[in-house]
């Protein structure tokens, strides 16, 4: 019989890492607490920099794992580690041991309701950008239903390096996801004028740079450095937005028909169970704990547990999927080893 | 009584006179110092209110009170209180009865200081003495007192929380000369005055003391080291005594007068500054009281060891000192003698030079001018905080227009700083500017009432505006006032709430009752384990120049720990910087007053 592998957690990396192991001629077990798989960007709509549609993505990573054993809705019961294998109780009643262990847990979007002076939760035109994905997945929402946009605002950092939102980490995919979701409005709303307030702008991937030298150049669309200091709402419900606009050193302010946060990537707090029963060590930024940040990104401190995507940390999609390959390559080499 | 030396004078009172005179001198040229700090107008109103006969009153009452009884020991530990009282008491009724038994047996002899002190030495019973046998039996009784205010001083060295005090002051080496002195002189006059209690008198403890060591006490070749080495730890004590702690028992009694004239800081180290600095016993009572002493390294930036690095003139660390701080004005508020530590160091922050001089010309002030309606009632004056809590905004507002009050937001199309953070940052100029811009706008408005929801605001437009004719008004006492005459009537719910007191609107501004009010009528209002004067603060203060974010996560739990020791569902306060630095880490949720009344209260 083929060797099991036990992954936690269905979303692209767990995927990637099941179809790599099975290739591999192993038994890959995926177990997922929600009732679908993809994640986080099966609830994505197009992904930067060519508009990828988030669909296609997931719908390849799943046919190319489907001879994985899946289990939706199911979480992990308890954890008895043996001499050389962990005993896996599953909610389900199943009961699985084995040797490795990928943990591929992700991360969960701040909640943008935390940082109360963006007024998410109090005002009705703001959102986040999964509400805008969510809408451009065609899903029906009040606050853009119909209504004409005239002028639309992005706030990078929401919840990401901001101490005060315990978050001091860079979510490195918002300043991208911003451009992309503000050129996106702009082809909605070609009248619209947009506007993203950045503290500065980290555009470090392939063809980023070119993504932002477009979103200004063909959309129109305004950078203004500067974080925003307070969102209000006039009386016929529009969004009213105070700044700095620390380049021309002047308070600035603009009404707006929607505002977007760019919630950040943060920790996923429900982690912090399974971490438990694996004793497995949390960061300072509170994401798992590698061995090693550059060598050994993928492992982790206990045998035969190992990491791969946003749950040591933000990624992109990109990055996820490179790392559960060499997951998948580190569980292999390590098995061969034992033999 | 007979006198034994017809001189009255014997070489072992040397030490204890000169000590005496020593402090006299020291006491007095300090006195006349600080009186010369001062500024004229101050200098005046002291002057003025030693022939208040209302202020004289007060100040005996005090004196009486506070150096000799210390009642507000008593208040916090009935242990602490006795201890400190039964010295300071037992002490001052051991020299004044010494006097009054030289003034009646030996009058020609008052001019000579220590003769009151060794009394004892000097004289002889007589037949006729006998009558003196009641102050023979006071003094014996004071000195008991004394003796035993001495053992539990002992005792506390070592077991500082059966005095209900968690941490102690680490004591300085003049501290130590100075107590380790203090706790020789009574046991020594004890000793020295068991010698002759059989020639001069004595009563149930010395003459007790005598019988039972006889041996020793009846060889005359023991008597004069023992009245010498009385004399050298008085002596000793007496001229540590500037130089130590001990310095408040002088400095308290000037410090009375001058806090009761109404003498204010103004310069960190000159005139009543300097006074409340030597006024420090340092108990220790702030170190406990700070919010910071939540982190054991904070405890060295607490009140206490401010005033001592103010006299050993250790410029780098007083800065320091002063700048960590939260101004929650805790340890005011428990400080036995009064020093006012969060003033202290807004003085000592004033003397730092800024070359900012914001110029607000372009601001308008005639903005609201025929746009507050024919009532021209209620401006509401958010302030920044609550611009950052928009909730709280929404819920205020809300809960006006449900009672039917018209009011216009002052700062809704933005709006300059109350001048709170510049006041207690120490740049009192920048303060001005702006006092000055809103005052204008205000009064232009025609306003009658002020509403604010944020205390910081609330206690600068309080204290620091003149804003004569306009009602300043804080939501909670808005609220409560609404609820009393029944423009609004809240619902109850099933839901138990703890109230936070804002250090500003409590210890700040002493409202305590209004929000309670209001809070009892939305639900079940439990209490916190500390309270009222004595709640903690939230650790979000603006106060603090230095204290970084990360360094305060652990006094916010501390404050977080103390208000859920009854486990109430919800968190409710009446300030929106604690409500934020709250909710940063509160495991229930955390409300503003404003909201849950909002909750409650049906739309009519």
């Amino acid at each position: 019989m083929n060797e099991i592998i036990v992954i936690v957690g269905g979303g692209i990396a767990g995927m990637e890492a099941a179809s790599q192991l099975i290739k591999l001629g192993y038994s890959p077990i995926i177990i997922e607490k929600s009732d679908r798989l993809g994640g986080h960007v099966a609830k994505w709509n197009r992904l930067f920099p060519d508009m990828t549609p988030a669909k296609d993505v997931v719908d390849s990573l799943i046919a190319s794992c489907k001879d994985a054993n899946i289990f939706l809705n199911t979480e992990i019961y308890s954890v008895n580690r043996l001499k050389d294998r962990y005993n896996i109780m599953l909610s389900n009643g199943v009961s699985i041991s084995a040797r490795h262990i990928l943990m591929t847990t992700g991360f969960k979007l701040f909640e943008a309701s935390k940082k109360e002076e963006y007024g998410y939760g109090i005002y009705n035109q703001v959102v986040t950008n999964a509400d805008l994905e969510h809408w451009f997945n065609g899903n029906a929402d009040s606050r853009m239903d119909g209504s004409q946009m005239g002028a639309v605002g992005f706030v990078h950092c929401v919840g990401s390096r901001d101490e005060k939102a315990r978050n001091s980490q860079c979510s490195k995919v918002c300043c991208i996801t911003a451009i992309k979701q503000a050129i996106e409005m702009k082809e909605k709303f070609p009248d619209a004028e947009i506007y993203c307030f950045y503290m500065d702008l980290r555009l470090f991937g392939k063809k980023f740079e070119d993504f932002y030298t477009k979103a200004q150049r063909d959309h129109g669309i305004h950078f203004i450095r500067g974080r925003v200091s307070e969102v209000g709402e006039n009386i016929e419900g529009k969004v009213i937005v105070k700044a700095e606009d620390t380049l021309l050193g002047k308070p600035i302010k603009v009404t707006l028909d929607l505002l977007v946060l760019m919630s950040g990537m943060v920790c996923n707090s429900e982690n912090a169970k399974v971490a438990s029963m694996l004793a497995l060590p949390n960061d300072s930024d509170g994401f798992f704990m590698s061995t090693d940040n550059i060598m050994n990104i993928n492992s982790s401190p206990k045998k035969g547990i190992h990491y791969a995507g946003a749950c040591t940390g933000p990624k992109t999609v990109p990055e996820t999927l490179a790392e559960a390959r060499a997951a998948a390559l580190e569980i292999h080499t390590s098995i061969k080893e034992q033999q | 009584m007979n006198e034994l030396h017809p001189t009255g004078f014997d070489y072992f009172v040397l030490p204890f006179t000169i000590g005496m005179i020593f402090v006299l001198l020291w006491c007095l040229g300090g006195a006349i110092r600080i009186i010369a700090e001062l500024d004229s107008e101050d200098r005046k109103k002291f002057f003025k209110s030693l022939v208040n006969p209302k202020i004289m009153a007060k100040n005996i009452k005090e004196w009486f009170c506070d150096c000799l009884f210390h009642v507000k020991l008593w208040k916090r530990n009935k242990l602490l209180g006795y201890m400190h009282s039964s010295i300071a008491f037992g002490w001052f009724m051991i020299i004044l009865i010494g006097h009054i038994e030289v003034a009646l047996y030996i009058p020609e002899r008052l001019h000579q200081p220590w003769y009151p002190i060794f009394f004892r030495y000097f004289v002889a019973v007589t037949d006729s003495t006998m009558k003196g046998s009641f102050f023979f039996f006071l003094m014996d009784f004071f000195l008991l007192v004394v003796l035993s205010g001495i053992v539990l001083a002992i005792i506390k060295r070592a077991h500082s929380r059966m005095f209900g005090m968690r941490r102690t002051t680490r004591a300085s080496l003049t501290d130590l000369i100075g107590l380790y002195a203090l706790w020789f002189i009574f046991p020594l006059r004890l000793l020295a005055e068991g010698f002759t209690a059989d020639i001069s008198g004595g009563s149930f403890l010395t003459q007790s003391l005598n019988n039972v060591l006889h041996s020793f006490l009846s060889d005359e070749a023991n008597i004069l080291p023992t009245w010498w080495a009385y004399s050298i730890a008085l002596g000793v004590f007496m001229v540590i005594l500037p130089f130590s702690r001990y310095m408040h028992i002088p400095s308290e009694i000037l410090l009375i007068p001058m806090r009761n004239a109404g003498v204010k800081i103004r310069n960190p180290r000159k005139g009543i500054s300097k006074l409340q600095v030597y006024s420090c016993p340092a108990c220790g009572v702030c170190i406990d009281a700070c919010p910071m002493s939540a982190v054991k390294a904070n405890t060295r930036d607490t009140t206490v060891y401010l005033n001592r690095q103010i006299k050993r003139r250790n410029e780098r660390r007083i800065a320091e000192i002063s700048e960590k701080c939260l101004m929650c004005g805790k340890c005011t508020a428990v400080c036995p003698v009064g020093v006012e530590g969060d003033k202290l160091r807004i003085a000592q922050r004033s003397l730092t030079r800024y070359n900012l001089s914001p110029d607000y010309s372009t601001i308008d002030e005639n903005v609201f001018i025929d746009r507050l309606g024919e009532k021209k009632r209620i401006l509401y004056f958010a302030g920044c905080m609550t611009a950052l809590t928009p909730s709280i905004k929404k819920a205020l507002t809300s809960v006006m227009d449900k009672a039917g009050d018209e009011y216009t937001v002052m700062d809704e199309d933005g709006g300059i700083c109350c001048g709170r953070p510049m006041l207690m940052a120490g740049r009192t100029e920048s303060a001005r500017a702006m006092i000055e811009k809103n005052t204008n706008i205000i009064r232009s408005s025609g306003a009658t009432v002020l509403l604010l929801s944020c205390p910081i605001c609330y206690k600068v437009f309080k204290e620091n505006y003149d804003l004569e004719g306009i009602e300043i008004i804080h939501h909670t006492e808005y609220i409560d006032r609404l609820i009393a005459q029944g423009r609004i009537s809240p619902s109850r719910s099933d839901l138990s709430y703890v109230y936070h007191d804002p250090c500003e609107l409590g210890r700040g501004c002493g409202i305590y009752d209004a929000p309670r009010r209001v809070v009892a009528a939305a639900g079940t209002l439990v209490e916190a384990e500390k309270t009222g004067k004595e709640n903690i603060c939230c650790g979000g203060s603006l106060g603090s120049l230095t204290l970084g974010f990360d360094k305060r996560k652990v006094l916010t739990e501390n404050a977080l720990k103390n208000l859920t020791i009854a486990d109430p569902d919800t968190i409710v306060t009446a300030c929106p910087l604690c409500r934020s630095t709250f909710n940063r880490y509160a495991d229930r949720p955390v409300l503003d007053i404003a909201e849950i009344v909002d909750q409650a209260t049906e739309k009519k």
